[in-house]
């Protein structure tokens, strides 16, 4: 999908990576010779004056992601590497091509309450997160390849069919069709596991005292003010040494910035972070950077004058100086993003940069060759952006001047609230020639996982969810659908990368730049990772401490 | 008596009324679909339909009025769009004692300070006592908080860093923590109640009782104290009830930078999100300590005062 | 007149009204620091950037964008440095000043129109004419201000600029500021009408067979226009800072337009690294706010019937 940043904040921070950004490895805290037994971590959640949702299947921010998956876990979990790890199933066989995968579920597997945990659990969870109840959920997004699984939401179904009990230990899932990365999709929350003791106990409120088969569990939720955690002493991993997570619920990031350097904080900004700060704060140890997997793209309504002309987009793209609006305006507090897939995943290709590069001779001729000479009789467009991210406008505006001075081009900026921004997206994607629909437009997209499934094929095929603008190339379509079942990654990248060719030459979309993940980390906390994905424990959770 | 007070209380309703109204017309009528909000970039269209009827929003304009009036009678005031598991009364119920002891704080410092700093200014009119007191009111009144308040990180992180004592400069909970968040609160209304109590002190002083009890040789010091202060206070009143609601819904800002767990962020922040359910509990509460409030005052003022009397 | 009738000890020297207001020094000096101010807002771009040659005339224009001197401090070329994206920040202060002092036109025009007329009704008429209008306008008060000023421009906004372009924000802004503004209006000149209504000379006007229409006009009006001037000025104030607020939210006027409250909302969360940013537009509303301020309490001192001093 493409426009929710929360959506996308709570993707990317579960993403994983086989490959990381070449050039950033994984910054970890220095170890200690013997690491100091437990302390109290303040770990603050930026963005939010409430906790938008506690029950996994409900997740979509990723202030709600980041506290559920230090709740609850699932059949498998990414360790501080980014690799695929077991958590509740100690092991997996995957079948017929990855149609079919069987889960062996770990023996003595408990709740925090003790109670067993078998693949009944599992598989009430599912059906649960599955059911009409959950259907503003997020269980339909990403796992609805499991067989049967609409059936549930539409209340064809009581069961999913395609989730099988075998026996107390071993758990089937049958997808619709093959899939390399469902193991990725089973670490979103949808999936977890809860309690259906807990739950049937107390229905409207369980959350408040949430516990599940993850390291913490909830030791008290003030609403509107912050939810704290205490160890589970049958984590099946150990019980983890920190003593306390206390995380406060800070709406504006100045606020926790403000509190971290009043030492009120051990790490803030993991969710938010004031950039405009950043040159300030940059010179001290505790300040992290990182880059992210979430690209800040130019999407054109593909479908309506003029950008339907693909002279007219090639024009627009060429004549953006990315390098000035990166360094100067935004102050280097991104990445300038150059190509579909993203460096650090399979299938980046460095070369494909060159086709949407700067270039105002060329810029300037597409221009004329499309009709309009030194932007004569263009017609006016809006440009639109939403509300929420403060660089935007500055972005607007920069590139507003800049498609005046390079082209002639008369740009007006449309600033809309969030909801009517999406609403407007949707309007375009429904009906793109309607006059409400967006002519051109910023939006966001986070890797849901490291694929480049997710960069090409899901945002710019014909008619897909995401692709708001209606792009649309046969080739590009043939391409990736190939791509998009073919098994071998040696056939399937070369595939993706072509029909990333074309797609940048025709600039289905014009990407902007990938953000960077910027926090401060207190030295006394030991055994933490900062991923492009977010904050992960080395190991496991039981390793991480916070000194004195 | 007791008509006037029924008649109070008619009226009363009917202004809740009329705001409850007021607000869901300008919330139906508002762009931007809270189901779409909800279902966030998944717009699948069977949900869609089921999110829209779950919520009641695919009834005609007046039903759900209805609706929600009648569920407003049984003190049921629905879920919040944005946070699916909490009823809207949770939320507010936490935020409203919070915000209300914040505003009441912030209203008693800026009436402690703003009253004698208007009597003072009037006393000394025209000189520049006065006029530098009015300066310095009015400077704090029209420093927007969002200003305020980093200038005022600035200062406590200096002086934290100076291993001075500094107070805490976010969070609620602690004595410590409610004294920035308040006087930057009062620091806004401080002007405002200080230019009032200054007019009002002038106006009064300049009628001719006033002039009667000078002329009778009573001291300057008891003219002021038994007959120009009392009738002073009185316009003060009348301008309580709307200074309170300002500190409700002003102090928005406030909360959201100190991160204090009140309603004038959350009103703030679902009207952004569409989140009906919550501007129409808000705007309701709000409304109604607003009315209360100005009931009140209005009462206060007739007992105060024998020759006003309410038709 | 009433002065001279009340006083034993005036004499008969009766003086015009800008007499007294320009003996009030504050007064005197902020007419003149506000119509310096318009002045400079309305032709001060002009000159400044005739100060240069042609070709880099447009380096000074407030709204282009020089990204070699984003958040410039002030040098030969730009007086004041520049913003975030590198525009000058002279240019777009004369800017801002002239849209706060547009708003505040507008919106004092509609206060007055709106406000002045209802209570004028209200106060003389009486009955149900009387108790509408007041009804509407304690619906309004009860209606926290600031809260119905986001929620129109919320709602109205994006229509409002697709229709009418950045003037049409300027208007939304602008009218949902003057929504919270005319119940007070409204209320004062209606208390001022019903003591002016009991007056002598209104019952000898009306014996002598005056219409309704000639008594409002010509004789009751001419009263209460000193009320009206005051509250306005005074009320210019508050609609300059609740600007700022707005634009706080976003509802505001927009980039690439200027205005004080934009200006320093984008500037704040660089207090620390670029305070002039900061400062500049923020000393600007205040000594707007405190100019303001000091008019209306001069215009009131001089116009007000019951003021007129020995002294």
């Amino acid at each position: 999908m493409s426009y929710k940043k929360n959506w996308n904040l709570a993707i990317s921070a579960f993403v994983i990576v086989g490959i990381l950004l070449a050039g950033c490895a994984p910054i970890r805290s220095a170890p200690t010779a013997a690491p100091a037994a437990g302390g109290t971590l303040r770990w603050s959640l930026e963005g939010i004056n409430e906790l938008p949702a506690l029950d996994p299947p409900l997740a979509g921010a990723s202030q709600s992601v980041g506290v559920i998956s230090l709740v609850f876990e699932g059949l498998v979990r990414l360790d501080g590497d980014l690799n695929i790890a077991p958590a509740g199933a100690e092991s997996w066989d995957v079948k017929d091509g990855g149609k079919t995968f069987i889960f062996h579920i770990r023996k003595d597997l408990k709740f925090a309450d003790g109670s067993p945990v078998t693949a009944d659990d599992f598989a009430y969870s599912l059906n649960r997160a599955f059911s009409p109840d959950f259907a503003n959920g997020n269980a339909g997004y990403y796992l609805s390849n499991i067989v049967g699984s609409t059936d549930v939401t539409e209340g064809k179904a009581a069961t999913v069919s395609g989730v099988k009990v075998i026996d107390p230990q071993t758990l089937e899932i049958d997808l619709q069709v093959p899939s390399v990365y469902f193991l990725y999709q089973l670490t979103f929350p949808a999936s977890f596991v809860v309690s259906k003791k807990a739950v049937e106990a107390n229905p409207t409120n369980w959350t408040d005292t949430a516990f599940g088969t993850g390291p913490f569990m909830v030791k008290e939720w003030k609403h509107n003010q912050s939810i704290t955690l205490i160890p589970n002493p049958n984590y099946w991993l150990g019980k983890p040494q920190v003593s306390e997570i206390d995380m406060p619920f800070i709406q504006d990031p100045a606020t926790a910035l403000k509190l971290y350097q009043t030492g009120k904080l051990d790490i803030m900004g993991t969710y938010n972070f004031p950039t405009d700060q950043i040159p300030s704060i940059s010179s001290s140890p505790d300040f992290k950077q990182v880059n992210q997997f979430f690209v800040t793209y130019i999407g054109f309504n593909n479908a309506r004058p003029p950008y339907n002309d693909v002279k007219v987009r090639q024009a627009f793209a060429k004549a953006v100086d990315k390098a000035t609006l990166i360094n100067k305006v935004l102050e280097g507090a991104v990445v300038q993003a150059n190509t579909l897939i993203p460096p650090g995943m399979p299938g980046f290709n460095e070369s494909a940069a060159k086709i949407q590069e700067l270039n105002l001779a060329e810029a300037k001729s597409l221009l004329a060759e499309a009709g309009y000479p030194d932007g004569k009789d263009f017609p006016k467009v809006s440009f639109t952006i939403n509300n929420q991210d403060p660089n935007y406008a500055k972005i607007a505006a920069t590139l507003q001047q800049m498609w005046k001075e390079n082209l002639g081009v008369d740009v007006e900026i449309n600033t809309e609230e969030l909801s009517k921004f999406n609403d407007d997206l949707t309007a375009t994607a429904n009906n793109p020639t309607d006059a409400a629909a967006l002519s051109f437009y910023i939006s966001v997209w986070g890797a849901d996982y490291p694929d480049p499934q997710n960069f090409v094929s899901q945002q710019l095929r014909t008619d897909v969810g995401n692709n708001n603008g209606h792009y649309s190339n046969a080739e590009f379509d043939n391409l990736v659908d190939q791509a998009d079942v073919e098994p071998d990654q040696a056939k399937r990248l070369p595939m993706y990368q072509q029909a990333e060719q074309i797609a940048l030459t025709e600039v289905g979309w014009l990407p902007l730049y990938y953000g960077k993940a910027n926090m401060l980390i207190n030295s006394k906390v030991q055994g933490i990772v900062v991923t492009p994905q977010g904050l992960f424990p080395q190991g496991d959770w039981t390793k991480v401490t916070v000194g004195k | 008596m007791w008509r006037t007070i029924l008649r109070r209380a008619l009226s009363l309703i009917f202004v809740l009324f009329s705001v409850t109204f007021l607000t869901f017309i300008v919330s139906y009528l508002a762009p931007g679909d809270p189901v779409r909000n909800m279902m966030g970039g998944r717009q699948d269209p069977l949900r869609y339909v089921f999110l829209r009827h779950l919520y009641g929003l695919d009834q005609p304009w007046f039903q759900q009025y209805a609706t929600f009036v009648l569920h407003l009678f049984q003190g049921n005031l629905g879920y919040s769009f944005k946070y699916p598991e909490r009823p809207v009364w949770d939320l507010i119920a936490s935020g409203v004692p919070v915000s209300l002891k914040l505003g009441l704080l912030a209203l008693t410092l800026s009436l402690l300070i703003g009253v004698p700093v208007g009597i003072f200014a009037a006393v000394h009119q025209s000189t520049w006592k006065d006029t530098s007191m009015m300066v310095a009111m009015l400077a704090l009144y029209s420093i927007p908080s969002f200003v305020m308040i980093p200038i005022v990180w600035v200062i406590d992180l200096a002086l934290y860093k100076a291993g001075l004592p500094y107070l805490p400069v976010a969070g609620w909970g602690t004595p410590l923590h409610v004294i920035l968040p308040v006087l930057v609160l009062a620091a806004a209304n401080v002007g405002f109640i200080a230019r009032i109590m200054r007019n009002s002190m002038l106006e009064v002083m300049r009628q001719d009782f006033i002039r009667t009890a000078r002329a009778k040789g009573l001291p300057e010091r008891l003219v002021l104290r038994r007959h120009v202060f009392r009738n002073a206070l009185l316009p003060l009143l009348t301008v309580l009830g709307p200074a309170t609601a300002f500190l409700i819904t002003g102090a928005f800002v406030v909360e959201n930078l100190f991160a204090i767990p009140g309603i004038g962020y959350l009103s703030i922040q679902a009207i952004g999100q569409r989140d009906y359910p919550v501007i129409q509990a808000t705007t309701i509460l709000l409304a109604l300590s607003v009315v209360l409030m100005n009931m009140i005052t209005d009462f206060g003022y007739t007992l105060a005062d024998p020759r006003v009397r309410i038709e | 007149m009433t002065g001279n009738a009340n006083s034993a000890e005036q004499t008969s020297t009766f003086r015009p009204w800008w007499v007294y207001f320009f003996r009030n020094r504050p007064a005197a000096v902020s007419v003149v620091f506000l119509l310096t101010s318009l002045f400079f807002a309305l032709v001060g771009p002009t000159f400044y950037q005739r100060l240069l040659p042609a070709e880099q005339r447009n380096l000074r224009n407030g709204v282009y964008q020089d990204y070699d001197v984003i958040n410039g401090s002030s040098s030969a070329m730009h007086w004041l440095g520049t913003d975030y994206l590198g525009r000058d920040t002279l240019t777009r202060l004369f800017v801002a000043v002239r849209v706060s002092l547009l708003v505040a036109l507008v919106v004092e025009t509609l206060n007055i129109g709106l406000g002045g007329i209802l209570g004028l009704l209200a106060g003389y008429f009486g009955g149900w004419v009387d108790m509408l209008i007041s009804r509407a306008a304690d619906m309004l008060f009860a209606f926290p201000g600031l809260l119905l000023a986001i929620l129109v421009s919320a709602v109205f906004g994006s229509t409002a600029r697709d229709l009418y372009g950045g003037t049409g924000r300027l208007l939304l802004v602008a009218t949902s500021l003057s929504l919270v503004s005319w119940p007070l209006m409204a209320r004062l000149v209606r208390s001022e009408t019903l003591s002016i209504k009991s007056r002598d000379f209104i019952l000898a006007t009306r014996g002598l067979g005056a219409s309704n229409f000639r008594i409002i006009v010509w004789h009751i009006l001419p009263n209460v226009t000193w009320l009206i001037i005051v509250a306005a000025t005074l009320d210019v104030a508050s609609v300059i800072v609740s600007e700022a607020t707005l634009s706080l939210l976003g509802l505001g006027i927009e980039e690439p337009g200027a205005s004080l409250g934009l200006m320093i909302f984008r500037a704040v969360s660089k207090l620390e690294r670029y305070p002039m940013q900061v400062f500049i537009p923020a000393v600007t509303i205040t000594t707007l706010v405190i100019a303001f301020s000091f008019v209306g309490d001069g215009l009131r001192d001089a116009l007000d019937p019951h003021s007129r001093r020995i002294s």
